[in-house]
């Protein structure tokens, strides 16, 4: 590990940590652990897949807003090497992904056209309770070494802490009810960055950051900001103006 | 209402299935959507109905606070003296020998639009695998409110062929989620007005709501709100 990079490694968690211990937006964090993966490993992309009560998975964060991507997450609820890594709670390395085609018919012609060469996905869990997968998208033919991987399996074991907050509640219907609440989270997002979308003639990428603005330069969780978008407390406008007369947010 | 026989029956449907399934006596389904469509829409025996629209009368119960609070509200002993909550409706179950009741809330687009109820002659706690089955009914629940919200659309054969949770899995995808708030933004509605809007659009062009929402979100649809209340306008650019 370069210096360099072993320097951002450690902000990253150091960053994870102070979130962990300060109280933290769940949606928030994920976001961010996916844009770390991606950055600090060896992969182009990453996305973070939440199992529902029924054990259907959908997606939690990624790294990456490009649709095809998007996509390829999304495709995985019925096949593909996340579904699997939830299923068997086993890491799935897939260093070549075009020799599997066999085994994911749709998943890996749709990874290939969105300029995926290779995948790995990293089981979720907490003690007994599987909880989704991570996965680790590149562009490029090969295996992640060892210490990417590992690596990578910290930041999925955050994810999972971050997600069951109460360690005490673990039973399976507590812990099926904090993912509930982290999709529903999800969905209030992506619903309000669509309103300032709308209203603001952006795309999503950019609502996303007038959304994210907002809520840090007033320190309030980036949920509690969507929600208030969707139910018309805040206005839209409101959070669009914000955007507009302080400049683009830093991070 | 053209589509709403079919609806009714799914309703009436899940209802019996909770019955059979769930070790409870009687089991009915509430719409509580922008308060225009209140009422009691589907139902295992006229019993079960009759107990679920009481709600209304009285302006409390565990299916109003159910959708208020947007969790599960458990009564397991009516007849005990402590619970207070719901005077007028308690009295009225007990009444009809009805001594727990559990309401679990019905979601559409992340708001919480009904509520399903279900009802037991014996006091005491739902066991977890019940419970867990009734919270599957509760999300299935949410096909046929959205039918029941869509009053200007005939579903009589839409969705063939796809089971309810194919069905609803159509619906839980980032773009729909997406383009539900840029409908939101165009036409000042709440979200699961505009996802009854997407959805009768992609059924009134044949497309799926992925498709659509793709158009939306990728603006080769215009949010016009003449159009969008009535007839649509054209889809704009290559399909996906």
């Amino acid at each position: 590990m370069t210096a360099g990079r072993e320097r951002e490694v450690t902000r990253a968690f150091v960053s994870l940590a102070s979130n962990l211990a300060n109280g933290y937006d769940v949606v928030d964090l994920l976001n961010d652990l996916t844009v770390d993966c991606a950055r600090l490993l060896d992969v182009a992309s990453a996305g973070l897949l939440l199992a529902d009560g029924r054990g259907v998975l959908h997606v939690m964060a990624a790294s990456s807003e490009r649709t095809r991507q998007l996509e390829v997450f999304q495709l995985q609820r019925a096949e593909g090497p996340c579904r699997d890594c939830f299923h068997e709670q086993k890491a799935i390395p897939v260093p070549d992904l075009a020799a599997q085609a066999a085994r994911w018919p749709q998943f890996v012609p749709a990874a290939l056209e969105a300029g995926f060469a290779s995948v790995h996905a990293l089981p979720m869990r907490l003690r007994d309770n599987g909880l989704g997968a991570l996965g680790l998208f590149g562009t490029t033919v090969g295996a992640l070494g060892p210490d990417d991987l590992s690596l990578g399996q910290a930041l999925a074991d955050v994810a999972s802490v971050a997600l069951v907050q109460d360690n005490a509640a673990a039973d399976r219907t507590a812990v099926n009810e904090q993912l509930q609440t982290a999709l529903t989270s999800r969905v209030v997002l992506e619903q309000a960055k669509g309103v300032l979308a709308q209203q603001g003639e952006l795309d999503m990428p950019q609502a996303f950051a007038v959304l994210r603005k907002y809520a840090r330069d007033h320190n309030l969780p980036l949920t509690k900001v969507a929600q208030a978008i969707v139910s018309r407390a805040l206005p839209a406008e409101a959070a669009l103006d914000h955007a507009r007369t302080r400049g683009q947010s830093r991070s | 209402m053209v589509g709403a026989g079919s609806a009714l029956e799914a309703a009436n449907s899940l209802c019996h299935a909770c019955v059979d399934l769930l070790e409870v006596d009687g089991a009915s389904i509430s719409l509580m959507h922008e308060g225009n469509s209140r009422g009691t829409f589907g139902s295992s025996n006229e019993l079960s109905r009759r107990l679920d629209s009481l709600q209304y009368t009285f302006g409390e119960g565990p299916c109003l606070d159910a959708v208020r609070e947007g969790r599960p509200v458990l009564a397991t002993d009516l007849s005990d003296p402590q619970d207070q909550r719901w005077p007028a409706f308690r009295d009225a179950m007990l009444e009809s020998g009805v001594r727990a009741v559990f309401a679990l809330p019905v979601a559409v687009a992340s708001s919480y639009v009904g509520a399903l109820d279900l009802f037991r002659s014996q006091k005491g706690e739902m066991t977890t695998e019940a419970l867990t089955g009734g919270l599957m009914a509760a999300e299935l629940a949410a096909l046929p409110l959205l039918d029941l919200m869509t009053a200007d659309v005939d579903w009589e054969g839409a969705g063939q062929g796809d089971d309810g949770w194919e069905q609803l899995a159509s619906l839980e995808r980032v773009e729909v989620y997406q383009a539900t708030g840029m409908i939101m933004g165009a036409m000042e509605m709440g979200p699961s007005e505009a996802l009854v809007r997407l959805r009768a659009h992609a059924y009134a062009r044949g497309m799926t709501a992925s498709e659509l929402a793709w158009a939306v979100v990728e603006r080769r649809l215009q949010l016009d709100v003449d159009d969008w209340s009535g007839d649509a306008g054209d889809v704009t650019g290559p399909a996906r």
